[in-house]
């Protein structure tokens, strides 16, 4: 049985080979693309924040699901957070309100999912219109929520624009979010139960796990991660513009399907999924910096997608793993 | 209706009939001969060749030697299209009809009545012409514009009976036509069997029922592994016999039972009932003892399993787990209390198949091997001794559950309520799709359970296997248990006559 384990080299091999090739290219025809500077500002811009995002959709397509409303639970957070700070409550307090109105987003879902019974691509597209209304009333039709530059505290602006040791706090956060993250979906019971869920459900009922409790706390746990993006964020730009983590939704799903070519078995995984981002990302800055059309992004992007997904099926398909 | 001139002849004749699939056989030589005018029976257990039969009659399979004659005429490529030309109709439980048609729609698709020389439907002609056979038949007028969807099953039953009688048929052929419908439309559709026969039309009756064949029928044809090893007339033999007749094979060395002394009751099921499903089911399992459950589909046993893991919610009785008495319907209750369930449908409920051999093992008890942190090495062991005690084979504990062979995807299902160190096992058709070699070793798996102190409950329509395994049987018939057996001192026809509800025509007649 040599060949399995070659192929699964090889389909591996595809994700990080399309990375170091994106990353050569781009040295070699990008001006500036090899800094210092820009190489940090692809971790900083173009990678931190929507990895986070991609780990929470990473739990949901682990389950065996999707979350089309990740981005409202970055709004929600980002509104909750906003709001508490110009109510004039300390910043911490206001960054576990921004985490709970995150969670609230995932509740929601979970009731729809796990207690209805809606499919979960359904139930969090309904998820991501209502969540868009309700923003809408609550901003008089849409309209930003800035902090005033003099009231911001301090506090406030380092988890956006403080650095420890050198490293910019969101790297930091990131970096933690994906250890935990990993930890949690590949060494513990509810990662490894969250897993078995998405591969066959009803073998794990019939094991005697209680399938709703588990499905629920995926999709809380889902919008929770996400609403750490909508706390960085808020602080980055310290204003609230509704509806704008929908941005990171094609990316982070993108991402996690690209992911999962890096698993042996083909399941969605929090190193592919960071490999996944970084290549985004990398493409993303690479081809800003090439001076191509603004437009000529997405289909680069889209392309990538299609090259890694076709590689790794193809590979898993020879190994008789599909 | 059909002609009576030529009664007695061979209508359908079947000589010598093979048919292959892949490498298996499922029919080798089988033969049978309906003669015109007769109420034909066919019976055999699962897996002997009826259903492949009954498909090559209806031009559905082609057999690759042997030949089918309809009407004195050989045919060599029957389609379903040809033969209802010939005059030979369906009535099968799973016959698909349409759910989104109304019952006019359904009555008369691919054979609509048209105004002469035109291509216009003739829907008067045609809501007159069911209207009549239905009020003839079944004394009843079926909304023509009904949708399929709202009838009951009966009514679906009738639709179809209606559809073959408006093309005017020789042979209709029942297969398994009182498997959904309650006692009092059986009763009915026994009269009209009845009365078609007396108008001529041939009729081939497939039933697990054997007191249905023994009521309806004047002639009966056993199958038994892919040959027709008996055909009788009615009335020289009786249910119990066809029963012997279906079995009749050498029990031999099968069945590995080690000698247990049972133990002190762990599971006391008393008066459980689930509505419509069962009723007054009581019975005690003791630790060390292998008891068996029987019934043919519909029959509650399979229900009465499912409510003890808490797959359902019974709607009576009570139910006693080492004395303390249960309430929740719920499977993570019931594996705390130290129930297993190994079901069925094993590729979709007992293993992932896309999880390893170790994730499926240790499902079900990850608690033993995480304090937050799965130990991955802890489970990999426990994983690689139950791979070894149980002889499944495999690449290695890594190895995708998808790439085992069905006897050792069992294993699989087995081992992970070993991995729980679970004391009641609940076992629904274990030795399904697996081969012999397998069903052997899980045979010898349940007698070890038993010595090593659990107790063990097996659901099986297989019977031979549940009198090889177990110590007693309970058989199930219509939602109740109707007898209990010990397994030493009872033969495969004594209960499958009681499985086939023959002691139920016993009592009506007497």
């Amino acid at each position: 049985m040599a060949l399995p384990s070659f192929a699964h080299g090889l389909a591996r091999y595809a994700l990080v080979a399309a990375l170091a090739a994106v990353f050569a290219l781009f040295a070699a025809l990008a001006p500036g693309f090899l800094s210092g500077a820009n190489l940090l500002s692809v971790l900083v811009n173009n990678f931190a924040l929507l990895a986070i995002v991609a780990i929470a959709m990473t739990f949901a397509v682990s389950a065996g699901g999707i979350d089309l409303s990740v981005g409202t639970a970055v709004d929600f957070s980002s509104f909750a957070f906003v709001s508490l700070v110009l109510a004039g409550q300390p910043v911490a307090l206001a960054a576990l309100g921004g985490l709970a109105g995150g969670a609230l987003v995932g509740l929601f879902n979970a009731v729809l999912i796990a207690g209805i019974g809606i499919s979960p691509f359904l139930a969090t597209l309904g998820t991501l219109f209502v969540g868009r209304s309700v923003q809408q009333l609550l901003t008089n039709g849409g309209n930003p929520v800035y902090l005033p530059p003099a009231g911001v505290p301090e506090a406030f602006r380092f988890l956006g624009h403080g650095a420890l040791a050198g490293i910019p706090v969101p790297l930091i956060v990131t970096a933690l979010v994906v250890a935990g993250a990993w930890v949690v979906l590949a060494r513990t019971r509810f990662g490894r139960v969250a897993l078995a869920t998405g591969i066959q459900a009803s073998v794990v009922r019939y094991s005697g796990l209680r399938l709703p409790r588990i499905t629920a706390a995926t999709y809380v746990l889902v919008s929770t991660i996400a609403a750490v993006v909508g706390l960085i964020l808020t602080s980055t730009v310290t204003v609230y513009i509704p509806s704008s983590g929908n941005a990171f939704l094609l990316n982070a799903i993108g991402a996690t399907f690209i992911g999962t070519t890096f698993d042996p078995h083909g399941r969605p995984n929090v190193p592919g999924t960071v490999l996944g981002v970084l290549l985004l990302g990398v493409v993303a800055n690479g081809l800003l910096l090439s001076g191509l059309n603004f437009y000529w992004q997405q289909v680069g992007t889209g392309l990538l997608i299609f090259s890694v997904l076709a590689i790794g099926f193809a590979n898993r398909k020879a190994a008789g793993r599909v | 209706m059909a002609d009576t001139a030529k009664s007695g002849e061979a209508i359908i004749r079947l000589e010598n009939i093979v048919k292959r699939f892949g490498g298996a056989e499922a029919l080798s030589g089988a033969s049978l001969t309906v003669r015109r005018g007769s109420v034909h029976g066919l019976v055999g257990q699962n897996g002997a060749g009826k259903s492949t039969l009954i498909k090559l009659i209806a031009g559905l399979h082609r057999a690759d030697e042997g030949t089918v004659e309809i009407d004195g005429k050989a045919y060599d490529r029957l389609t379903p299209h040809l033969v209802e030309e010939l005059g030979v109709h369906f009535i099968h439980q799973d016959r698909l009809l349409v759910p989104t048609f109304t019952v006019g729609e359904a009555l008369f698709l691919g054979r609509e009545l048209r105004f002469p020389g035109t291509p216009f439907l003739d829907r008067a002609g045609m809501r007159r012409k069911s209207a009549e056979i239905l009020e003839r038949y079944f004394g009843l007028s079926l909304p023509h514009s009904a949708l399929i969807a709202e009838l009951s099953a009966a009514e679906k039953q009738i639709v179809q009976i209606t559809r073959a009688l408006i093309a005017n048929p020789k042979v209709l052929v029942f297969d398994e036509p009182t498997a959904a419908l309650v006692r009092r439309e059986a009763d009915l559709l026994f009269q009209l069997i009845r009365r078609l026969s007396a108008e001529g039309v041939t009729v081939l009756y497939i039933s697990h029922y054997l007191g249905e064949i023994v009521d309806l029928c004047d002639t009966v044809t056993v199958l038994r592994n892919g040959r027709d090893v008996a055909t009788l007339p009615v009335a020289e033999t009786s249910a119990a016999d066809i029963g012997a007749l279906m079995v009749n094979r050498a029990i031999g060395e099968l069945y590995p039972k080690p000698d247990v002394t049972p133990g002190e009751v762990v599971l006391d099921v008393e008066n459980l009932a689930l509505a419509g499903r069962f009723e007054a089911v009581s019975f005690r399992l003791r630790k060390g003892e292998v008891l068996g459950l029987t019934g043919l589909v519909g029959s509650g046993a399979k229900e009465v399993v499912r409510s003890l893991f808490g797959l359902d919610r019974p709607t009576g009785g009570t139910v006693r787990i080492k004395g303390e008495t249960v309430f929740s319907a719920d499977p993570a209750a019931a594996t705390r209390r130290r129930l297993a369930l190994v079901p069925e449908d094993r590729r979709r409920d007992g293993v992932a198949l896309d999880l390893t051999v170790t994730e499926n093992t240790t499902l079900a008890s990850l608690d033993r091997f995480s304090r937050g942190i799965i130990d991955r090495s802890a489970e990999r062991r426990q994983t690689e001794n139950l791979v070894k005690r149980l002889e499944i084979k495999t690449d290695g504990v890594d190895a995708l559950v998808k790439t085992l062979s069905g006897g050792n995807q069992q294993k699989v299902a087995i081992a992970k309520w070993l991995s729980r160190q679970s004391e009641i096992y609940l076992l629904d058709e274990p030795t399904v799709g697996v081969d012999i070699a397998a069903k052997v070793e899980i045979y010898r798996l349940i007698g070890e359970l038993a010595e090593r102190g659990a107790a063990v409950l097996v659901l099986s329509s297989d019977i031979e296997e549940l009198l090889g395994v177990t110590d007693r049987i309970l058989v199930f018939f219509r939602g109740s248990v109707t007898r209990e057996f010990p397994s030493s001192e009872t033969s495969p026809g004594e209960i499958l006559a009681d499985v086939t509800g023959a002691h139920e025509t016993l009592r009506h007649a007497g």
